[in-house]
């Protein structure tokens, strides 16, 4: 892993040691709350519904069972005793208090974290795949290239006060496990004919109140041009995109406005400019940066063969778990293991400070100290030798945290909405909860298999639920909660926005509703091969409309 | 309909309303009502608690009053009364709300 240099731990330390005393000015009056609150925005620390959260940064998804350690610390010392992962693969605490947090800014810096660019319109944290530097099916592990643009991008002077916030993904895979076509900039990597390594630049994807399919606006761009490319774009961006409306301030609106031909041609004019400039990236630096991120020294394990469909019958639940949250591992012998934060009735991407402990406690013996978080609200082992799943699931499953349900129906995305965001107009979570009481049946999950179910308390689409296979978005009417149902989005590389299929449900009738739109599903797939997006793809809405809502 | 006061305290960011003798309490069945004829004390009000530096993020919500309850207009208020709704874990607790701590008390 990455491990500070000598500038990174000066600036966290004196941007720790700033905000520590414009708490103090605050509290002692010498600061008003007008000329306050951009400050402790700056540092990722928002006012919420019933308290303050502190969104700390998740760099590329990657910990450290230290850095853990840590979070499950200051979870118990400042907090209640849990966070929230987020979709940024980031973590939030929802119930710290002011006076609290230069203390636990500086608890983070002693671990090589912080919350800046947590907030504010500036380029927030850069999420990569969450088996990135594991994955079987990797081009290439994002994680060196990430680091570098959290360098480039931190405390840009250029880039801190930009028409929006700004959110890149990287995936080291063809496959799409990191949503990059729904990001400002995507970044997927590639290989040019000459075998050299780079990567495809996506711009403009988005969702919020206007969802949009990132753009391709350059299929090759290699690492040493790299930084040259994304600065001329943030440059373009920074210069054309719009600051007289909050709602169309996105680079995804300027493109779609602009054309992307037309952005394209700004982007290679200024890319003409600062192209072998002091942005260039010598291969040695990338190689030096690289080092942080070697792979760890695995063992020649000799072949081991899994025999799930055995373990399913010794052990339902333990084979259930390896069926579903194992991941293909590039080292013969390991496997990559999702723990699900999301148990039978409980707030999606929550964990308690001992369930972390007991996650930061496998990692160090199971997987070389390290850790990741998905954008889907989940924790990932990323290195785990095969023949040690057994004591990992029994760890987990003493934790409360051996769901095997990684893909499934339970498996979903959810905002924390109006229990705790001051922007929700409607809950969330209740709604997660009770979908999945009605779905915790192992043998119904099976059966429905890979469904992607993401929920959003507002039209700022945080829950991502423009792209959930079925999406359900919780809006006010006439002072109460409703929810609009979509069905057919997609976030990976088959990238797609869902559909609203009609008028919304209230609270109760949403668990049903998704109920007949899965029956729907069992009823018509051709078979237990065919997923439920690809059903949805062959059939298109109509089965799915007269399930919620009656032949016309 | 009548409006209540209601923001956050500075330090532990709980959620308070104004109350008749002009203290900022947790309970908002002891927010003070501001009826349409009273907008300038309301105005007055807000200003002052303004001036404290100590409650932030102050805004009016529109309430009822039934049998003898204050009742806000938005869902979203009810729960920032009384807390998240959600249960916080599978076992089906209730976060409770965020409360004041001892240096919390605010008067205008």
């Amino acid at each position: 892993m990455y491990r500070y240099d000598e500038f990174d731990a000066a600036f966290v330390a004196e941007r720790t040691s700033q905000f520590a005393d414009q708490v103090r000015r605050r509290l002692s009056g010498e600061l008003n709350e007008d000329q306050f609150r951009p400050l402790r925005l700056m540092n990722g620390l928002y006012l919420q519904l019933h308290a303050y959260m502190l969104r700390v940064a998740v760099p590329y998804g990657t910990l450290s069972s230290r850095q853990m350690r840590r979070l499950a610390d200051i979870a118990r010392k400042y907090d209640r005793g849990y966070g929230h992962f987020t979709t940024r693969q980031n973590i939030q605490f929802n119930w710290p208090k002011l006076k609290d947090i230069p203390e636990i800014l500086s608890d983070l810096a002693s671990v090589e974290m912080h919350a800046i660019q947590t907030s504010g319109n500036c380029i927030r944290n850069i999420t990569t795949d969450q088996f990135a530097g594991a994955a079987a099916d990797e081009i290439v592990d994002p994680r060196p290239v990430a680091e570098i643009l959290r360098q480039w991008s931190s405390l840009h002077p250029e880039f801190s006060y930009l028409p929006r916030k700004f959110k890149i993904a990287m995936s080291g895979s063809r496959h799409d496990r990191a949503a990059i076509r729904f990001h400002d900039i995507g970044l997927q990597a590639a290989v040019n004919a000459a075998g050299e390594v780079g990567w495809e630049v996506w711009i403009g994807g988005g969702l919020g109140r206007t969802p949009m399919i990132g753009k391709l606006i350059n299929s090759f761009v290699p690492n040493v041009h790299l930084l040259a490319y994304l600065e001329s774009i943030m440059r373009v961006y920074n210069r054309y995109g719009r600051r007289d409306n909050k709602y169309k301030a996105r680079i995804k609106i300027l493109v779609h406005e602009e054309g992307l031909e037309t952005i394209k041609g700004q982007v290679e004019a200024e890319f003409a400019e600062v192209r072998g400039g002091v942005l260039t990236l010598p291969q040695a630096e990338l190689d030096r940066i690289g080092i942080y991120f070697s792979p760890p020294d695995f063992d020649l394990v000799p072949s081991t063969k899994l025999d799930v469909a055995r373990e399913k019958i010794l052990n339902p639940a333990y084979g259930r778990w390896l069926e579903n949250n194992l991941h293909p591992h590039r080292h013969p012998g390991y496997a990559s293991v999702t723990i699900s934060l999301k148990p039978i009735g409980g707030a999606p991407g929550d964990a308690t400070a001992e369930q972390m402990e007991v996650v930061a406690d496998l990692a160090e013996r199971y997987s070389f100290s390290e850790l990741r978080v998905t954008h889907e609200q989940n924790l990932v082992l990323p290195h785990v030798d095969v023949r040690e799943l057994l004591p990992v699931f029994e760890a987990l499953s003493a934790a409360g945290l051996a769901e095997g349900n990684i893909g499934e129906i339970t498996d979903m995305i959810a905002c924390p909405g109006m229990d705790y965001c001051a922007l929700a107009t409607a809950r969330s979570i209740p709604i997660a909860q009770a979908i999945s009481h009605k779905f915790a049946s192992p043998e119904r999950q099976n059966e429905v298999g890979d469904l992607k179910i993401k929920i959003s308390g507002c039209i700022n689409a945080c829950g991502h639920h423009h792209v959930g296979h079925i999406g359900i978005l919780g809006v006010e009417k006439k002072g109460g909660e409703l929810y609009q149902i979509t069905v057919g989005g997609d976030a990976t590389e088959n990238a797609s926005v869902g559909h609203i299929l009609g008028p919304g449900f209230v609270a109760e009738a949403v668990p049903d509703a998704i109920d007949r739109l899965v029956d729907a599903y069992l009823a018509h797939r051709q078979g237990a091969d065919e997923t439920f997006i690809s059903a949805f793809r062959r059939l298109g809405d109509a089965p799915f409309k007269e399930a919620l809502y009656g032949a016309a | 309909m009548a409006e209540i006061l209601t923001g956050n305290e500075l330090t532990s960011g709980a959620t308070v309303y104004l109350d008749v003798h002009g203290n900022w309490v947790e309970d908002q069945q002891a927010a003070r009502l501001f009826e349409k004829e009273d907008a300038p004390a309301r105005d007055e009000a807000i200003a002052l608690s303004k001036k404290t530096q100590r409650i932030i993020s102050i805004d009016t919500e529109k309430v009822s009053v039934v049998d003898g309850r204050i009742v806000p207009e938005r869902l979203r208020e009810r729960i920032r009364a009384v807390g998240p709704t959600a249960p916080a874990s599978p076992d089906g607790e209730n976060w409770d709300r965020q409360h004041l701590g001892e240096d919390g008390h605010v008067s205008i």
